[in-house]
């Protein structure tokens, strides 16, 4: 049980459930709270690859967005069952997964945030210039998911005991994983990725594994979205949507899991009511990011022992070692 | 054979352009992830602070000529200034950080630039007027302009390269700065100075494209992506491969135009990168072992 | 642990306040302004905001409506359907307006439609011009007076086939908007004997359109008809004329291609670009300089095709007044048939099948910067019949008619 959270995150979900009760949570704040957790969720499913692994994707909405527009597909022909549409993103996502990290893993370094990047806009591209699927305005006026024949999923409030769900079976997922030796080995392999090599581990299988784990979590997240906004459009592909979940990431703190979550909602709120009044928003957000790479890579809940930058190797050779 | 003159030859010489200018923006990118194994995300901002830089100075001196000078000046110590305050910090930790902080600089950049300039678009008058009949279409001088002048920079900065102390110190960094380290070459400035080059060069291409495309805070990021695919098929590291695979991805990008729906181009050119990263990994010229 | 705990609860807590509506002293009526407040169609969305503007001060200098100040809320849509719907959620659900004007691109008005006819809002639209929306999207709440491609088709169609060519290019941004006017547009001319020589699209926030200059040097036409809006068509002029192409070909388009203030930067390139639309500051109809005036006092500038915006607000506050209730179900039935006559440009009824305004509209022809009228179209001519529930273009191919 403390292994995954313990007494704290017992009490963090409790919180999380009666929250609806309250009077202040209107359907708007539902609403809200639906985007602000959903995206909690999809940034902690980054943190598997970038906190633990090491990788940056600059890709991660692709997962996503491709998830969403799986599930609307079905909703779009009437197909309404919310496992159906779960069980269509995941298939989806899941083989556009294992394309990418096999092309994304197969070198090193930098290699890695490219070809996400690269792919991720292959399939905004292909998105939003086929007609078939809404072009550049995507699929619009979906009808709520079913949880099961006849218990529609279509008020605000019933989407968020829906998203809540889903960020609790992640979490375990992702705890569990992080737990294990599994995730030991991913460890390792952020550290020092040669020598994991020597010590007789399949570096790319591993990180193939956690690359596509980290995809069908983000992506069975994107599953959910249409039954809350009733679309699905290139937009929650766009490149910034990737950036913007790298920050909610960094703002949370790397490698934590939890933080990024508390990244994810802190994210969400902030641009929710913020962004509306001021336009300098996201230059606010940038040096945010830019101050916390400097000088606070332990963002707000802080960094796990050993990415502190290691004393007596310079640039000159880090190029190599880390590569 | 009309089709060829009017159609198919006007198509060809945009490519060329488009890849020249590529090539101008992909090189710079090239050198400096060679240099500092940083992968510049905020290069597309340099880009486009070139163009916003250029306008500032056309409008003090009314002067296009005057600002393809200072422009890439007053943007190159831009670039010094970030390598010294924001990367040079950097460079002991893991390279996961150098790329989201060139990702977080992008966004102030390009977020400052909306704020000082507004988010609308703007224009840049051609410094050169007027159309040459050119093979049966009317070409726009100033696109010709372009052509001769990527051409000429391009050679200048192979020649700088080649044949300059500076140029083979930048190089032999590139291929071990411990070494040139240990010979007693200040390789920090050397560092800051390739990548205010670097920056200085985006910035150029971004105020000579401008007329063309016109500027306006979100046209890094477009340059960037193709500029990253040029990178790629080029080969890490190789200078002359991102020339050469900027032109490729320029001339099959504007031939494409004509037969495939425009929006087609976009995943062909994707395609192909792909197919390329199956067959030859390390890309055109990459060279083996750099990361592979 | 307890810092996740503690944060989770902070950010919930922050979760209230941001969804926690203000508070209101006096009586006061919300109304919405969603649309493209930055980017290709900025120039739209700007003012549009100006127009309600003028519309709620005027209001509320007489007393606001039923006793309420009229307060306005402008929401920025990044010209896409889902921060459209996402704006229009917050607007209706947490600012409770009781109409909403909006948006500027066609994809994401019908988004927003969607919303409004959950929420059960009145929705009025004053610039979109896809023929959708009053066909097969159209719901009780919708209300237009921007006239839609068919109606545009309708009334330029004849005037290019008679006066300035038959061979006609349709070069189109590619998206609702764009299509819509291309289908229509191609409909109209050839069922009036005209000859359609080559279609094409562009992407919107297309940079470099030279790609596409071959293949219209190719067809050779007589017309070339232009449906683009905003920064894409300051671009797209700029670079026809830069290859010589704006003297070789007639130049036609939409009547939302460029506003009026962006004409005299590039009055060379649109000089004899001939439109259909139903405002100009330039047109010396009385109702229309009247309400110019009005708006050049307030605002410093002279008006443009956005001021129907005004309409809106106008023909919304008389019926809510008739009503004596913001309820939109009781709105809807007074908003049919209804007339305003000091509209900006003189009366205007709403249709009662489509709540469509049918308007007497002009033909415009850009001469040195300016739109001068050349014709007058009537209201009756353009507006077509209503196609509630109908598809507009059934039977419609983008084939090429090939005649020797």
């Amino acid at each position: 049980m403390s292994r995954l959270g313990g007494r704290p995150a017992l009490l963090a979900f409790a919180l999380l459930a009666l929250l609806p009760l309250t009077p202040w949570m209107s359907k708007y704040a539902l609403l809200l709270a639906f985007d602000a957790l959903l995206f909690g969720a999809v940034a902690m499913s980054l943190d598997l690859l970038m906190g633990y692994t090491g990788l940056v994707s600059f890709g991660h909405a692709a997962f996503f967005g491709l998830g969403a527009y799986a599930s609307a597909v079905l909703l779009q022909r009437g197909v309404l069952s919310l496992w159906l549409g779960l069980g269509a993103a995941a298939l989806a996502v899941g083989l556009y997964a294992l394309v990418v990290a096999y092309f994304a893993t197969a070198r090193r370094g930098i290699y890695f945030a490219l070809l996400t990047l690269i792919f991720a806009e292959v399939v905004y591209t292909f998105f939003r210039y086929t007609q078939t699927f809404g072009g550049s305005d995507g699929i619009q006026g979906l009808p709520a998911f079913e949880l099961l024949p006849g218990v529609a999923l279509d008020t605000p409030a019933r989407n968020y005991y829906l998203v809540l769900g889903y960020l609790a079976l992640a979490w375990a997922a992702c705890r569990t994983l992080v737990g294990s030796h599994f995730g030991k080995v991913l460890v390792a392999i952020r550290e020092n990725e040669e020598r994991a090599r020597f010590l007789g581990y399949s570096v790319q299988r591993y990180k193939m594994v956690v690359c596509v784990v980290s995809a069908l979590l983000a992506g069975l997240g994107g599953a959910l979205y249409p039954g809350r906004a009733a679309y699905a459009t290139p937009d929650l592909l766009l490149w910034t949507v990737s950036g913007e979940l790298i920050i909610m990431v960094m703002i949370g703190g790397l490698g934590t899991l939890a933080g990024p979550v508390v990244g994810g909602v802190f994210f969400v709120l902030l641009q929710e009511k913020v962004s509306s009044y001021v336009d300098w928003y996201f230059l606010v957000v940038g040096l945010v990011l830019v101050a916390i790479v400097l000088f606070m890579p332990r963002g707000l809940v802080g960094l796990v022992d050993g990415l502190r930058p290691r004393p007596g190797t310079s640039r000159l050779g880090a190029r190599r070692a880390a590569a | 054979m009309e089709y060829l003159i009017g159609v198919l030859l006007p198509q060809l010489v945009h490519g060329l352009v488009f890849g020249a200018a590529l090539g101008l923006l992909a090189l710079g990118l090239t050198v400096i992830f060679g240099l500092l194994g940083v992968m510049n995300f905020a290069h597309g901002e340099l880009y486009m602070l070139g163009a916003y830089v250029g306008i500032a100075v056309i409008g003090v001196t009314r002067s296009f000529w005057v600002a393809l000078v200072a422009a890439p000046l007053l943007v190159g110590v831009v670039g010094a200034l970030t390598e010294v305050a924001a990367l040079r910090p950097l460079y002991r930790r893991p390279p996961l950080y150098g790329l989201i902080l060139t990702f977080g600089l992008a966004l102030v950049f390009r977020e400052a630039a909306r704020q000082v300039w507004g988010g609308d678009m703007r224009r840049v008058q051609p410094p050169i007027t007027g159309s040459t009949p050119l093979l049966g279409m009317t070409y726009p001088n100033y696109r010709l302009f372009l052509l001769a002048v990527s051409c000429v920079l391009l050679l200048a900065i192979w020649l700088f390269f080649t044949r300059t102390r500076a140029g083979i110190v930048v190089r032999a960094a590139v291929e071990d700065a411990e070494m040139l380290d240990g010979l007693g070459v200040d390789v920090r400035r050397v560092f800051t100075l390739t990548f205010a080059g670097s920056a200085a060069l985006a910035a150029l291409a971004g105020l000579l494209l401008a007329p063309v495309f016109t500027v306006y805070p979100q046209m890094g990021v477009e340059m960037i992506l193709l500029a990253f695919i040029v990178v790629i098929l080029g080969g890490m590291g190789s200078m002359g491969g991102s020339v050469v695979a900027a032109f490729v991805i320029g001339i099959a990008q504007s031939l494409l135009t004509l037969w495939l729906n425009p929006q087609r181009v976009a995943i062909a050119i994707f395609a192909l990168m792909i197919l390329v990263l199956i067959v030859r990994p390390r890309g055109f010229f990459g060279r083996e072992g750099v990361l592979e | 642990m307890t810092k996740l705990l503690s944060l989770v609860t902070v950010a919930l807590l922050v979760a209230g306040w941001a969804a926690s509506p203000a508070t209101a002293q006096q009586k006061v009526v919300k109304i919405g302004d969603l649309g493209s407040k930055v980017g290709v169609f900025e120039g739209y969305g700007k003012y549009q905001t100006m127009a309600m503007q003028l519309a709620v001060e005027e209001l509320n200098a007489r007393g606001g409506v039923l006793g309420h100040r009229i307060e306005m809320i402008s929401e920025d849509d990044d010209t896409k359907p889902a921060p459209a719907v996402r704006k229009a959620e917050k607007l209706i659900l947490q600012d409770d307006v009781k109409l909403l004007v909006g948006a500027v691109s066609s994809g994401a008005t019908m988004a927003v439609m969607d919303v409004t006819r959950k929420h059960k809002v009145i929705h009025w639209n004053s610039v979109s011009c896809a023929e959708f929306m009053r066909t097969t999207k159209f719901h009780r709440y919708y209300f237009s007076n921007q006239p839609d491609s068919r109606m545009q088709a309708n009334g330029l169609a004849k005037y290019i086939l008679d006066r300035m060519g038959k061979r006609v290019y349709i070069f189109y941004t590619d998206y609702a908007m764009g299509q819509s006017d291309g289908r229509q547009f191609k409909t109209a001319l050839e069922k009036l004997g005209g000859e359609v020589v080559g279609v094409a699209g562009a992407p919107l926030d297309t940079k470099d359109f030279s790609p596409w200059f071959g293949a219209i040097n190719q067809a050779n036409p007589d017309v070339l008809f232009l449906a683009f809006a905003g920064t894409d068509s300051l671009r797209l002029m700029t670079q026809l004329h830069s290859f010589g192409m704006t003297k070789k070909y007639k130049l036609a388009g939409i009547d939302c291609f460029l506003l009026q203030q962006d004409l005299p930067a590039i009055a060379e390139p649109m000089e004899g670009f001939v439109q259909l639309a139903h405002f100009s500051p330039y047109n010396p109809d009385r109702h229309m300089q009247a309400f110019n005036a009005r708006f050049k006092k307030r605002f410093g500038v002279d008006a443009n095709i956005m001021a129907g915006a005004y309409d809106g607000v106008m023909f919304w506050a008389a019926a809510a007044e008739k009503a004596k209730s913001f309820d939109a179900d009781r709105l809807v039935p007074l908003l049919e048939g209804m007339c305003l006559d000091d509209t900006h440009i003189g009366r205007q009824c709403i249709r009662k099948e489509d709540h469509q305004v049918v308007m007497d509209m002009h033909l415009y022809r850009v001469q040195k910067g300016k739109n001068v009228p050349i014709a007058t179209v009537s209201g009756q001519d353009t507006i077509g019949e209503p196609l509630v529930g109908k598809d507009p273009v059934a039977g419609f191919t983008w084939e090429i008619k090939k005649k020797n």
